[in-house]
């Protein structure tokens, strides 16, 4: 997670329109004097290990019980909202253009470069369906779901809330986000569903049901909803 | 060269190295003077490379740098085209295509999918490929090529 910090990244101000700059040694840069790790966007970054997710999923788990499931999910959806407006001030200072002019594709693969090097895994997005009202984005080696194992149930609530927070403000509309397949239920990779409530109404109670990705993808596409 | 190098370094703490893992650096030595020549042909033939490559990809499509705005595409194209260049020239002279790859190639995949323009990094790099034979001597464009090939097998090809 990104904190604005009051440093600055020296290589970025000697190559300030360097667009690849995500190799561990130049998106990183650590001040051992202050113990601080910030990353090229100027953001205060923290090493975890996986101990930490743990200890963070278990013990609010421990507090909280089933919410701890919500929690998780509105802790990434306010950090999604965060990090738009943080993203748009970076973006447009770097490729001098304004978020709402940029190529879609390109937009979203640049937002999600920086969480790939600080790894949260890689991703690709599918928006074969944007124009019915929902997407799928799938996470290859979710730092969550690794950490966590085989559980059998989704994991990923703080990406879920994390797409549903950055597109709600990229998009301007309300949209949710539902991981409807988890590395930590024995998939390959994450698979998530960002769409309208009531189309992750829909999904959540097909997955209550029974129904895998794939289910819930077809009858999506067929323009199924809960009655 | 320099990922070898610190694998090397994190290896052999504590003791002294052997032969077969040092072997890499007496080949780096040994091809060092053609790799500083190759860079430095690189350099310059920049100007030409990039502008015979241009002609060539217009001429196999005319639309291909097409956009909005002609100007400003060609400008970023040719920015663009300059870069990889750059890029591949560095990764000749250090002999480290791996860190070309993490530093470079993996970005550029994802910008260039996400863009549509597989195709046009195919005819970039194939087109580099044939000036680099015409304009280097055999054994510079030995070390050249595979790593445009390498640049081209990353960003001009679908998943």
């Amino acid at each position: 997670m990104v904190i604005t910090s009051s440093q600055q990244h020296l290589l970025k101000l000697k190559h300030p329109k360097r667009h690849n700059h995500y190799g561990f040694r130049e998106f990183f840069q650590f001040d051992p004097d202050k113990g601080t790790l910030i990353d090229w966007n100027d953001g205060q970054n923290i090493l975890t290990t996986e101990d930490f997710i743990i200890g963070l999923v278990e013990g609010l788990e421990e507090e909280v019980g089933n919410s701890s499931a919500a929690i998780m999910y509105s802790i990434g959806c306010e950090w999604g909202k965060k990090d738009a407006f943080f993203f748009e001030k970076w973006f447009e200072k770097e490729y001098e253009c304004n978020i709402r002019q940029s190529n879609l594709s390109f937009l979203l693969e640049t937002w999600w470069w920086p969480f790939t090097a600080q790894g949260w895994g890689r991703w690709e997005v599918d928006m074969g369906d944007r124009r019915q009202g929902f997407m799928f984005i799938n996470i290859f080696d979710s730092a969550v779901a690794r950490t966590l194992g085989d559980v059998g149930k989704p994991v990923c609530y703080l990406y879920a809330g994390l797409f549903a927070g950055f597109f709600t403000e990229l998009v301007r509309k309300q949209l949710s986000c539902i991981e409807i397949q988890c590395y930590s239920m024995g998939e390959t990779y994450c698979k998530f569903l960002l769409g309208g409530q009531d189309r992750i109404d829909a999904a959540s109670f097909w997955m209550n049901e029974g129904a895998t990705a794939r289910d819930i993808e077809k009858r999506l596409r067929g323009g199924e909803l809960l009655k | 060269m320099l990922n070898q190098l610190e694998n090397l370094s994190r290896e052999v703490d504590g003791r002294y190295a052997s032969d077969a893992e040092l072997q890499f650096l007496e080949d780096y030595m040994r091809s060092f003077h053609l790799r500083m020549q190759t860079y430095q042909k690189l350099q310059e033939l920049e100007v030409t490379m990039v502008q015979q490559a241009y002609v060539k990809m217009r001429s196999a499509d005319a639309s291909i740098f097409a956009g909005n705005n002609r100007e400003e595409t060609n400008r970023k194209c040719q920015r663009d085209m300059v870069g990889s260049l750059r890029a591949t020239a560095l990764t000749v002279l250090l002999d480290d295509p791996d860190a070309h790859q993490e530093r470079f190639l993996l970005w550029l995949q994802s910008m260039m999918r996400s863009l549509g323009k597989e195709q046009t990094c195919n005819q970039l790099y194939t087109a580099y490929q044939e000036l680099a034979k015409q304009h280097l001597s055999p054994a510079q464009a030995e070390l050249v090529c595979p790593i445009l090939e390498l640049n081209r097998r990353m960003t001009g090809t679908n998943p």
